[in-house]
Formats: C-alpha cells, sequence, structure tokens
C-alpha cells in the first residue's frame, strides 16, 4: 500500500498543483476523493499531490446556458445542490445520487469520476448523455475537449504529466429536452450492474437529438450510436422505444461480472432502455420544463 | 512526516507515515471510537468527519487532511455533557454492540448541521453508508429524529410537520 | 468444570435458606419454576441499556481499544488450494525479513486434534482439525503463522513463505461429497467425535440423525395430498462489524491473558489449553465490549494462534481479521439441500411430514451435528403431525466452514416447512393462515420430536407452557392488512403480494448448559454482579441488572455489571443457544434470592424485628408495620464494620429442565417488477412471544435487527464461488447486507406470555426472527407472481428466469393443486435425499457462473388416493 510514497504536495491553486506534477521527483500523482483502490494500492508511487482543498476547483455555478462544475466537487454537493435544475441539473443529481454511500459521496469527486475510471462509475454517463465538455488545465494554459474524448482516451493517456481535469461544462438544456437515470444494482449503495443515462432534445414533437450512455454493463462508459441515430427525427412511439431499447443492446460489448449473468444483463438492459425513454420523453414533455 | 489537523478542537501535531490512513493515525493519537470494520470505505464504522463533512476514514489518507478540522465522536460529547444526538441514541434504545455508533453518530451529527428539520428519508440517506447487522435501524432513525426533535425546541427553531415515513 | 458446585459458600448460603429440604447435599437444585411477583418495579420496564451511554460516546473499549507496548501482529498465511498437501513449507525467507519475530508451520507445533467449536465439554462436534496441519481442505484454510512488528510486515512475510503443494481433487457439491469416487477430505487418522455418535469422515460424513414418530407410509396413505419438495437455504457469514479480534499477553505472573471478542470466554479457555496443552490455570480469557457476534464468535479461532505466539515470543500480540478472512476463514452459516415430503388431508389436518437434510458443514464440522438436529427439534414440533420422520446428514466438502449462526438449523429449515405449508394450504385449497391456526402447538400441548431430537443426546421431553402465537398471527395479521392483501397482486408490470410464515426456537439447551452468577453487596448499597454471561451487544448486561435489581428490590443502575472475565466471574457456557436470558438469568434469581435473605437478615438484626416481617422497597428495608427502616447502604455497612462481620454476597448456578419456545409470525408484503424480476420488500411485520420481555426495549431491537438480517439474507446475501471453491465476493461492495435505504418498513410487536419456568415470564428472543424472512418473503412472492422460488437469495436474476419459466410451460400458477394419480407411495423408501422434483444446477457447486435460476416447476403434487 503506497510502499514508497514519501511526499504529500498540499497547492493552493491549479497553478501550484500543475508545477508539482511537473517537477515532482519520482513518481507522481494526483489524488483527490482517493477513494480509488487502485491507487492506494500502488506501490510506486512516491508523491502525491493533494488537489483537494484548492477552492477554485470546487463549485457548481451556472449561467446562461451552461452549469459549470469544478473538478474537486464532491457529488454528494452535486447530489444535494439545490443550484442544479432542469434536464441536466437532475440527470446529474440522479447520478451522483447513486453513487456509493454519503461517506463515499463526500470524498468522491466530479472530476475523479473521469480521472480514475471504473465499470461501476455513475457520473460518466451522465456527462455523456448531456454532451458535457471538459476543461483541462496545465497551470494556466487550458483545452476544452468533449467528455467522450477523455473517457476514449482515458485520463492517464489523455492527460499530459503537469495536466489535470478543472472543469466540467455542462449544458443546462431547458424546456423540450428530458433525461432519466437508471442503474441496476443489488441495493442502494451497491456497485451499478448497469448504469444508464438518457436525454432526448424534442423538435416538434419529434426526437430531435437523442442520447443513450451506459456503463457497468460494459468494460467502460459507452454511447449507443446505432439505438440514437434510430430515434433521431422520430415521433416516439412504443415501438419504436422498443426497437431502440433492443438495438441498444445488440451494440454493447457485455462484460463479465460474477454477480449476474451476462443473459439477464442484456435483457434487463432492454427494458431499462426502453423504461429511461419513456421517463425522459415524458420530462421533455412536460409544460415548463423538467424540473 | 508530520501532520497538522485540529482534532475535536485542540491542535494537534502528529507524526506519522506518508502512507498512513486518517483511521491508523486518529487510533493511534487515542481516538479509540473510530473503528475498523473493513478497510474499504463500505462499512462507515469508521466514519469522522472532515472539515464538517462524514467520510470514512479507512481510505482517507492521513496525509489529505493537513490543515483540515476533524471530529470524533468522543468531541461530540461525552457521558456528562453528552451531545443531543448521543442522548437521544441512548434513549431510543438505539446502541446495541455498539460498534458502529460511533460512525452513525458522526453521520447523524453531519445530516443534523445541514438539515436541522429532516425527514424520515433523510435520515436513511444520510446514514445509509454506516452498516449496522444488530439493529435493523429501526431505532436509529427513531433517535435522529427525536433529536432533531429536541435541538429544534431548544434553539427555539420552529419545527415543521413532518412526514414519518 | 464442576468446581463452582464444591465451594463451601454454596453450602453455608443454602443452610440459610430456612425452607430447603433435604439440605445436605451441597449441590444445589434448580428451581423448576420461578415465582410470579404481584408487580414489576423493574423487569419488564424498558430500562436504559447499562453500557448505552459509553457506547454513544465512544468510551467503550473493544478488544483491539487498548494500547499494548511492544505489540506483535500477526498474519496467517491461508491455502490458495480447496484440497491439497502441503508436501515442503520453507519460512526461511520469510524469517530473514527485518520486523519478523517469528514464523510457524505445521512442523513448529504440536498436533492436537480439536473442535473450534465453543461447545459445553465433550463437545458434540468432531475433533477434525489442529493449529496446524500438513494438509489444507478449503481455500483460506490456515498454512502458517506470522508474527511481526507491523501488520504490513507480517504480510510480506506471509508472502514469502515458499509452500509446495499436492494439489488434491476437491468437491464442493454436498449431494456428492458422499459418492465412491468422491476424495476424502479428513483421511487423517486421528479425526474424531468425542461423544459416542455417528462419524464416518472416510465417506466425508460427518454426522446423521435419524428419527420416527409414528409411521409415514401410513400417513401419507391416508393423505389426500402428498407434496414433495426440494430448498436449497445458502450460504451466509454474520458480518459483524468488529470482526474477530485477540490480543495475548502474560501478565506479572506469567500467566496467558487472552483478550478476545468472544462468545464463549470458558469455552475459548478449556480449547485453547486443550490446543497448546498447557494447564487451564495458566489461561486467563477476558472479554471486553463485543462488537456483534451472531454465532459467529462461538468459534476459537483467534485464542490458539495468540497464545501460541506470545508463549513462544513472550510479547504481546494481536490478530485482528481482515474482512476478507471474515468471509473465507471465519464461519458460516450451513448452506442445506432439505426435502420435505408430507401428506395433508383436505380438511387440513397434516397426516404425515418427512424432512430429510444434508447439510453441508465445509471443511470442518464445527456444530455440524447440533445444527442438523437444530433444523428438526425448532422446526418440527410447530405443527401437530402423527406420522413424523427426520433423516439428516452433514457432509464435509472443500469449501468454508461453516459453524454457528442466529438461527442455527431452525433458519434452513423453517424456510422449507413454511414454504411447504403454504404448498400444502394451496393444494387443499385453504387459506394458509388457516390452515396453520389449526395445525401449529397451542399451550399444554407437546410434541414427541422434544424428547426425540437432543442435542448430541437425547431431547428433553415438555409441553408447552405459554404459547402467544395465536396472537402473534391476528395482530400481523391487522397490521399488514392481509384481508385487503393477500392474492390481490394487480394488474401491471409490478405486481403485490403478501406471505407470512409460523416459528419456534428454543430457549437454551434443556439439561445441558449451565450458567452461574455471583453478586457482592457495596456499602453504598450497591452490588457487583459478575457473571460468565457474555454481552456481545444484546443488552444482557442489562437484562440481568433488570433481573437481579427485581429480585433484590432496588434500582438497575444500582447493579454493576461485570461480564465476563475467567478469573474474575463464575462458570457460563456462553451467549449462544439463545440461553442468556433464560438461563443465567435464572442463576441471577438464584443468586439474587440468597443476597436478599442475607439482607432481610441483617436488617431484621439491626431493627431488631423477625425476618418474615421485614420488606424490602427500592433499596430500604422496612420493619413491621413500615415504623422504621434501614437503607441498603446502611446494612451493608453495618454487615462490614459492625456486628458479625461479613460479606452479604452469594454465587449461584441454573440449569433447565426446559427450552420453552418463543414463538412468532411474520408477514412480509412485496412488490415484483415482473420485467426486471426485481423484488422490494415494502412492509415486514414480526410479532414475537419471548414469554415477559425483561426489556421490552431491547427485545424489539433484537427483532428488528434478526427480521432485517433475515431480510437482507433473503433477498441479496450470498458467496459467490470460483470452479475452485474460492469465494469471489469476499467483502462489503459485493457481497451486499442492507443499509438504510434498502430496508423495508418495519413494524414488530411483543406477544407477552407468561413462562413459569423463564425468570420473571422470559423466554428468549434473539435467534427467532432471523428465520421469518426467507419464507415469509418466498410465499408472498408466490402470492404476487406465482412462482416458488426455493434457491435464496432472492435475487432479480433468479425471480426473472423463473418467471420466464413459468411463462413457457404454460402453468399457472396454482398449479399445484393438481389431481393427478398417484402411484402408491414408494416415497419412504430409501431414497437418495435429493428429491427429482426440480433438477436444477447444483446448489453449492461453485461456479463462477450463477445459478441459471432453477425456480422453475411447481411441486411435484400428486394427490393420494383414498383407499377404501
Amino acid at each position: 500500500m503506497l510502499k514508497k510514497l514519501t511526499r504529500f504536495y498540499h497547492p493552493k491553486t491549479i497553478e501550484e498543483a500543475c508545477q508539482f506534477l511537473g517537477n515532482g521527483e519520482g513518481r507522481t500523482a494526483v489524488i483527490a476523493g482517493g477513494t480509488s483502490a487502485a491507487l492506494r494500492a500502488d506501490s510506486s508511487l512516491e508523491a502525491l499531490v493533494d488537489i483537494s482543498h484548492i477552492s477554485e476547483l470546487n463549485y457548481i455555478n451556472k449561467d446562461a446556458a451552461f452549469y459549470r462544475i469544478g473538478a474537486c466537487t464532491r457529488v454528494q454537493d452535486i447530489y444535494k445542490s439545490p443550484d442544479l435544475k432542469g434536464p441536466a441539473g437532475k440527470l446529474l443529481q440522479a447520478a451522483a445520487g447513486k453513487i456509493g454511500s454519503t461517506l463515499l459521496r463526500n470524498a468522491i469527486t466530479a472530476g475523479g469520476n473521469l480521472a480514475g475510471l471504473f465499470p461501476w462509475s455513475d457520473l460518466p454517463v451522465a456527462y455523456m448523455a448531456l454532451d458535457a465538455e471538459v476543461v483541462c488545465r496545465r497551470g494556466r494554459p487550458k483545452r476544452t475537449v468533449p467528455v467522450m474524448s477523455l473517457i476514449e482516451t482515458r485520463a492517464p493517456q489523455f492527460l499530459a504529466a503537469n495536466e489535470i481535469i478543472a472543469e466540467i461544462i455542462v449544458p443546462a438544456y431547458g424546456p423540450g429536452t428530458g433525461t432519466a437515470f437508471a442503474k441496476l444494482a443489488k441495493t442502494a449503495n451497491d456497485y451499478a450492474l448497469i448504469s444508464l443515462a438518457v436525454r432526448l432534445t424534442l423538435k416538434d414533437g419529434a426526437v430531435n437529438q437523442a442520447r443513450i450512455a451506459v456503463n457497468a454493463i460494459t468494460a467502460q462508459p459507452v454511447r449507443c450510436l446505432d439505438a440514437e441515430k434510430l430515434l433521431e427525427g422520430k415521433v416516439l412511439t412504443e415501438e419504436l422505444t422498443a426497437e431502440a431499447a433492443n438495438k441498444a443492446a445488440d451494440s454493447l460489448n457485455i462484460r463479465k461480472d460474477i454477480r449476474a449473468g451476462e443473459e439477464y444483463r442484456r435483457e434487463v438492459f432492454v427494458v431499462m432502455v426502453r423504461r429511461a425513454l419513456n421517463e425522459a420523453f415524458e420530462n421533455a414533455n412536460r409544460k415548463g420544463g423538467q424540473q | 512526516m508530520k501532520l497538522n489537523t485540529r482534532i475535536n478542537g485542540r491542535d494537534l501535531c502528529l507524526e506519522i507515515k506518508p502512507n498512513a490512513t486518517l483511521l491508523e493515525t486518529l487510533r493511534q493519537a487515542g481516538f479509540k471510537s473510530v473503528k475498523f470494520g473493513c478497510g474499504e470505505g463500505m462499512c462507515g464504522a469508521c466514519a469522522v468527519l472532515v472539515d464538517g463533512k462524514p467520510r470514512t476514514s479507512c481510505i482517507t489518507l492521513a496525509g489529505t487532511v493537513e490543515g483540515s478540522e476533524i471530529l470524533t465522536v468522543e468531541g461530540m460529547g461525552n457521558p456528562d455533557q453528552p451531545h443531543a444526538l448521543q442522548q437521544a441514541f441512548v434513549d431510543a434504545g438505539a446502541t446495541q454492540c455498539g460498534y458502529c455508533n460511533p460512525g452513525s453518530l458522526i453521520a447523524a451529527k453531519a445530516l443534523l448541521d445541514s438539515n436541522p428539520n429532516p425527514t424520515a428519508e433523510d435520515v436513511k440517506d444520510a446514514l445509509d453508508g454506516n452498516l449496522c447487522r444488530c439493529s435493523g435501524y429501526v431505532k436509529r432513525i427513531e433517535a435522529v429524529l427525536s433529536a432533531a426533535d429536541s435541538t429544534a425546541s431548544t434553539t427555539g427553531q420552529k419545527k415543521s410537520t413532518r412526514g414519518k415515513k | 468444570m464442576a468446581k463452582t458446585t464444591k465451594k463451601t459458600t454454596v453450602k453455608k448460603a443454602a443452610t440459610v435458606k430456612p425452607k430447603v429440604s433435604p439440605a445436605i447435599s451441597p449441590i444445589p437444585e434448580a428451581p423448576r419454576f420461578f415465582e410470579k411477583p404481584e408487580t414489576f418495579n423493574q423487569v419488564s420496564h424498558s430500562l436504559t441499556k447499562v453500557d448505552a451511554m459509553g457506547l454513544a460516546c465512544g468510551t467503550q473499549k473493544y478488544v483491539a481499544d487498548v494500547d499494548f507496548h511492544n505489540l506483535l501482529h500477526i498474519k496467517v498465511l491461508g491455502s490458495p488450494h480447496p484440497h491439497a498437501l502441503i508436501k515442503s513449507i520453507d519460512a526461511s525467507e520469510a524469517e530473514k525479513l527485518p520486523g519478523v519475530v517469528a514464523v510457524f508451520t505445521w512442523k513448529d507445533v504440536p498436533r492436537v486434534m480439536r473442535t473450534t467449536a465453543g461447545q459445553g465439554f465433550p463437545e458434540p462436534s468432531p475433533y477434525d482439525n489442529c493449529l496446524l496441519d500438513n494438509k489444507v481442505r478449503f481455500v483460506g484454510d490456515r498454512v502458517a503463522i506470522v508474527a511481526a512488528e507491523s501488520p504490513e510486515i507480517a504480510e510480506e512475510a506471509c508472502s514469502l513463505i515458499k509452500v509446495q503443494y499436492q494439489v488434491l481433487k476437491a468437491v464442493f457439491d454436498p449431494e456428492k461429497a458422499r459418492d465412491k469416487d468422491a476424495p476424502v477430505i479428513h483421511d487423517e487418522k486421528d479425526c474424531r467425535v468425542p461423544i459416542p455418535i455417528f462419524y464416518d469422515p472416510k465417506h466425508n460424513h460427518c454426522s446423521h440423525v435419524e428419527t420416527r414418530v409414528g409411521d409415514v407410509k401410513k400417513g401419507f396413505k391416508q393423505a389426500d395430498v402428498v407434496l414433495e419438495r426440494t430448498y436449497y437455504p445458502h450460504y451466509a457469514q454474520h458480518c459483524a462489524i468488529e470482526p474477530h479480534t485477540c490480543i495475548a499477553y502474560l501478565d506479572e505472573n506469567d500467566r496467558l491473558v487472552l483478550r478476545s471478542s468472544t462468545q464463549v470466554p470458558f469455552h475459548a479457555r478449556r480449547i485453547t489449553a486443550q490446543t497448546l496443552q498447557i494447564p487451564i490455570k495458566k489461561i486467563r480469557v477476558i472479554k471486553p465490549r463485543i462488537g456483534g457476534g451472531f454465532g459467529g464468535k462461538q468459534e476459537v479461532l483467534l485464542e490458539d494462534v495468540c497464545g501460541l505466539v506470545t508463549l513462544k515470543t513472550r510479547r504481546p500480540c494481536i490478530w485482528a481479521l481482515t474482512r476478507a478472512e471474515e468471509f473465507m476463514a471465519a464461519r458460516t452459516r450451513h448452506p442445506m439441500v432439505v426435502t420435505i415430503q408430507s401428506g395433508v388431508k383436505k380438511d387440513g389436518s397434516i397426516t404425515a411430514i418427512s424432512m430429510r437434510i444434508i447439510s453441508n458443514t465445509g471443511a470442518y464440522g464445527s456444530h455440524a451435528l447440533t445444527v442438523l438436529s437444530n433444523c428438526g427439534s425448532k422446526v418440527l414440533p410447530l405443527y401437530r403431525a402423527d406420522n413424523i420422520e427426520f433423516i439428516g446428514d452433514t457432509v464435509y466438502t472443500n469449501l468454508p466452514v461453516a459453524g454457528a449462526y442466529r438461527g442455527y438449523g431452525a433458519t434452513q429449515a423453517a424456510f422449507a416447512m413454511e414454504c411447504q405449508m403454504d404448498e400444502m394450504a394451496e393444494a387443499i385449497g385453504m387459506d394458509p393462515i388457516k390452515f396453520r391456526q389449526l395445525n401449529h402447538i397451542k399451550e399444554g400441548e407437546s410434541s414427541p420430536i422434544f424428547k426425540a431430537l437432543g442435542e448430541g443426546r437425547e431431547g428433553v421431553d415438555m409441553s408447552i407452557g405459554s404459547c402467544g402465537l395465536e396472537k402473534c398471527i391476528s395482530e400481523g395479521m391487522k397490521r399488514i392488512d392481509w384481508a385487503k392483501k393477500y392474492g390481490k397482486p394487480g394488474t401491471g408490470v409490478k405486481r403485490r403480494g403478501v406471505g407470512m410464515c409460523c416459528l419456534m426456537q428454543g430457549s437454551s439447551i434443556p439439561e445441558i448448559d449451565m450458567g452461574a452468577v455471583f453478586i457482592k453487596m457495596n456499602e453504598d448499597g450497591s452490588f457487583n454482579l459478575l457473571l460468565g454471561a457474555t454481552d456481545l451487544g444484546t443488552g444482557s448486561d442489562t437484562v440481568m441488572a433488570q433481573i437481579a435489581a427485581e429480585t433484590l428490590g432496588c434500582r438497575h443502575t444500582d447493579i454493576l455489571v461485570y461480564s465476563s472475565d475467567t478469573d474474575m466471574t463464575p462458570f457460563d457456557v456462553g451467549a449462544y443457544a439463545s440461553s442468556t436470558t433464560y438461563l443465567s438469568g435464572g442463576a441471577v434469581i438464584n443468586c439474587a434470592s440468597k443476597v436478599r435473605e442475607q439482607i432481610v437478615a441483617v436488617a431484621a438484626d439491626m431493627l431488631g424485628e423477625k425476618m418474615q416481617d421485614i420488606t424490602i422497597e427500592e433499596g430500604a428495608c422496612y420493619g413491621k408495620g413500615r415504623k422504621s427502616s434501614v437503607t441498603f447502604g446502611q446494612i451493608c455497612t453495618y454487615a462490614m464494620y459492625e456486628h458479625k462481620q461479613f460479606q452479604i454476597g452469594a454465587i449461584a448456578s441454573h440449569i433447565s429442565h426446559a427450552s420453552p419456545p418463543p414463538f412468532a409470525a411474520h408477514f412480509a408484503e412485496v412488490e415484483v417488477d415482473t420485467e426486471t424480476g426485481e423484488v422490494k420488500v415494502l412492509k415486514y411485520v414480526a410479532g414475537v412471544d419471548c414469554g415477559n420481555a425483561i426489556n421490552p426495549q431491547l427485545a424489539d431491537a433484537q427483532t428488528q435487527g434478526a427480521a432485517l438480517n433475515g431480510i437482507s439474507y433473503a433477498m441479496t446475501e450470498e458467496f459467490i464461488f470460483s470452479d475452485n471453491g474460492r469465494m469471489l465476493n469476499p467483502n462489503f461492495g459485493n457481497y451486499k447486507i442492507f443499509s438504510t435505504k434498502d430496508m423495508p418498513e418495519i413494524e414488530t410487536f411483543l406477544v407477552p406470555t407468561y413462562e413459569k419456568t423463564g425468570p420473571y415470564g422470559a423466554k428468549s428472543v434473539s435467534e427467532i426472527s432471523i428465520n421469518g424472512a426467507l419464507p415469509a418473503i418466498g410465499n408472498a412472492i408466490r402470492n404476487a407472481v406465482g412462482i416458488r422460488l426455493t434457491r435464496p437469495p432472492f435475487t432479480a436474476e433468479k425471480v426473472l428466469a423463473a418467471l420466464k419459466e413459468q411463462a413457457k410451460s404454460g402453468k399457472k400458477a396454482s398449479s399445484v393443486k393438481a389431481e393427478t394419480e398417484k402411484k402408491p407411495e414408494k416415497a419412504s423408501k430409501k431414497t437418495p435425499v435429493a428429491a427429482k422434483a426440480e433438477k436444477p444446477v447444483k446448489p453449492a457447486k461453485p461456479a463462477a457462473k450463477k445459478a441459471k435460476a432453477s425456480e422453475k416447476k411447481p411441486a411435484k403434487a400428486t394427490a393420494a388416493k383414498k383407499k377404501k
């Protein structure tokens, strides 16, 4: 357990943090929530840069069109935030609230869910369904990238040695958009067997944009592009949702899980997608928008 | 390495191994109310408040609480002057083997600090990380609700009607 | 351990008693009944738990909560193989690691066969293991012991021990364990069982119980319907939040002190002495606060290892199991294959019950026989039947070791029996509650099973002195709203149903268990109550204080309870078999009565009155007409300092001649999602008759806790094994126990009765309520969607598979009734226990893939043709 660890850095700013990361002697890594067992078991790390106390990484802000969430914001704060509303806010809260337990949610961070990506991570699917973007910083310089590219490449490969995830930008959406989150697990604080986020943005009653993002049943978060395509431009009917749900399931590369059979998870996944689509559709059609 | 924290209202400078967990650090410093249950953050027996938030100390590296304020159940009250929640746990019969109580009380305190007037659902939500094998949770939920009532009445806060379920 | 009875104090005290009969023998006679006072001042009240404030403030000390200088840390290397011989073992590299103080392998320790089961002596469990062996029998079995300056060093040292294994064929399926070609798990010459009972390790056959009442064949012939079905209650772990922990050190007199999280300090002392081959007098076992046990700490798992290390190194040491070790190497619930064949007439009378069981004890036979016997003795007497047959076998497999777990056999058998009760009721078209009401045992009735099935020997005949089951049922029906909800699943995707079950347990092991108590008085009127009865979080210290206070006539806060310490407290078998309140509580009354007599005698002397004129009220004695009085404080001060000085105090024991069952009725309401298979328990109602509850709040808490443990067991808890018998989910991340967010609405209530053989009318309460969830929820699911699940836990995956199977077979739920012609009786000829009714995936065969939900077919229903 972190046998070689000798140093902790406690930067107060992002720039300082990036400096420590860039100049650190020996293997250095970022620590925020610190819940990753893999991190704690790493016996090659020599230094940790603790970014959890950097105030410029800890906030939930809203402007006209976007939520901006600091990377070190605890998922418990997302779950309980009174500022998160509407289709995007509610989806983030639903996903955040299903992560672990209160005690873990007070450690796990919005950015940590992307930096240490696990099959059972619940927030990434919400980010994906919302077409979120991620701000990465190397000191001052920053780049803003689609969340998908970070997920697909995986953070350790995607980020430079002195680069950290600083912010997640989430479009707020409004009336005409509906979202839904669903999780299959054995108990409330269990790891997900299936983690699912759906967004439908309607135009003139038809689906203009569909997002179906899924994790846990797969080895990493993926979107069900075929199913999304099938839905777009169409009016949602019972047959269509059923077809989309099956298509979504067909596209999955289901990972092995000792806790439940593949066939079962596939079958339930279809039901969950169907229900989530209906729920999102209902939310999209709500008068005054999803609250 | 040195760790500077404020534990139960006292500033302490502790000598720790860099890879020490907060759990072992606190227990070595004499705060034995903080218990080992699973070592994986899954049972909550080791929960303490870190800057007001309940966390599992067994997976928290001590190095990450530099400059933080820690509260353990010893800091909530003592048998002479128990915290309202501790008294409520006693009165409601919510202590059985008691091993999970410190962690549960810490989580309950965090709840009442942020929400002095919780519903039963709020209590269940706040204590979801504190596993208990003795109680079936019924009496601790009653205890937290009644502590909320008692603190509300002593601080003169108006108590809204709350759904008991 | 008959020492205490020889103590002269016992004899003296006995002679004080004016009326007690022959009075010549110093051996006390345990009373069969206790007097019922007119009013209760201390018992029957929910008084504050004596350790509650300390627990809530974190000042109470558990095993690991004291600091020791120079403490060594122990790690035990576990076997990676389910069955292997240790061909060679080389610890030299480990010994060289800086910080390693000692390493022990099987070559370094004496070979003394014993059992780890903390039971009375001689134990009814086989002596089939030793401190370290040259053979391993399950994944996690002990291979070597390391003591080092830190746990990390100890762990690293374990990885440096070179072991060469000769891997042997393993057997995981209990139904195949006795096959001809099955590997013999205990082929060692020296395994044996210390009492004269069946034991055939050469065929992996650990225990056998067989008992018959009447003639089941005849009974089946009399029946209108005969049903046979097999049920598969599963593995589970206790999950006490405090892991097993033990600290050993040498005291100033060079005696070995074991500070241990044990339910059985006296058995732990005896078994450790036996294993280490040192005299009992060299060992002292201290039980501080315990963080839950549930039977798991009725095993002597750590004390021998810690004792060895301290004796060899002369340094204090600690061993605390990790959570993974708790799951893999501590003890579990015996998984079983329970086949019930039962005959019932249309009028609702049960003509015959045959219960056949294969119990899987894993690699060692801890509690193998007694858990098995309890399947019959704690379940079969509940319903009247003239013809009963119980045939049970416990087998060894290369899986984790089973042992005592709250419920202790009753959990497994009640699941089968109570599901079968619903099936029988359905088969004759009778309401399941009415069917139970018609058949359950009532006050004044007896069951031949009580005598037929004991623990390692014949049981004790008794009749039911108190039974509040009827009230548990009627009140429970109201609370769950049975009439409105039964058989009304609704029509949507989510269906609802209700189910119920009836339960009984016992209260102590009659004429086997003994508890003893010592009380001494202090000059402020307080009393030290020193007892071996072991509070492991149940609140028994408080219950004992209340019983003592009631008997003595003071407040429970004036009783200073100390439990348990083998040097300081008298003997008690420990906390198991639902015995503490009933049995040790009796010892408290016996002891406190003697002390009370002494108090009255001194008060009479002080007041110049006759003893019979003295009355006691709230810590003071009053003379005739309440004209004069002295306080307890004055009385003790007088006895200590003024006149005919002596220590007011006494020691007393108790054994029971009966094991009166507590009764319970449990009800569950569920909602089943027919598309995902997810089952939500909406509400759970548990009504219990535990006699007169000494502390209703604590009894209630026991019931709530046991109920939720049962619910969690029924719904999610399971051991998932690899093909190699390795548990794949030994952590709370993947072995899910219920949290606050998972719990249903739980409603519990006590139905007071008065059990004359128990202290102040009390019976047991601790175990019974863990047994209800499996059948009540199973029956509720059946009520909601028509499937009968026989392989818990009732996971969504299994439910969905059963629903699909049901849809495929096109059979409606209630097909059990099918009045098919029945071939003349053939069931009771000696058939293999595995019923052919279902051909499911082998239950215990460890497979990474989960059982492909075999809950399918309705019971094999055969209607007996009435003989003309």
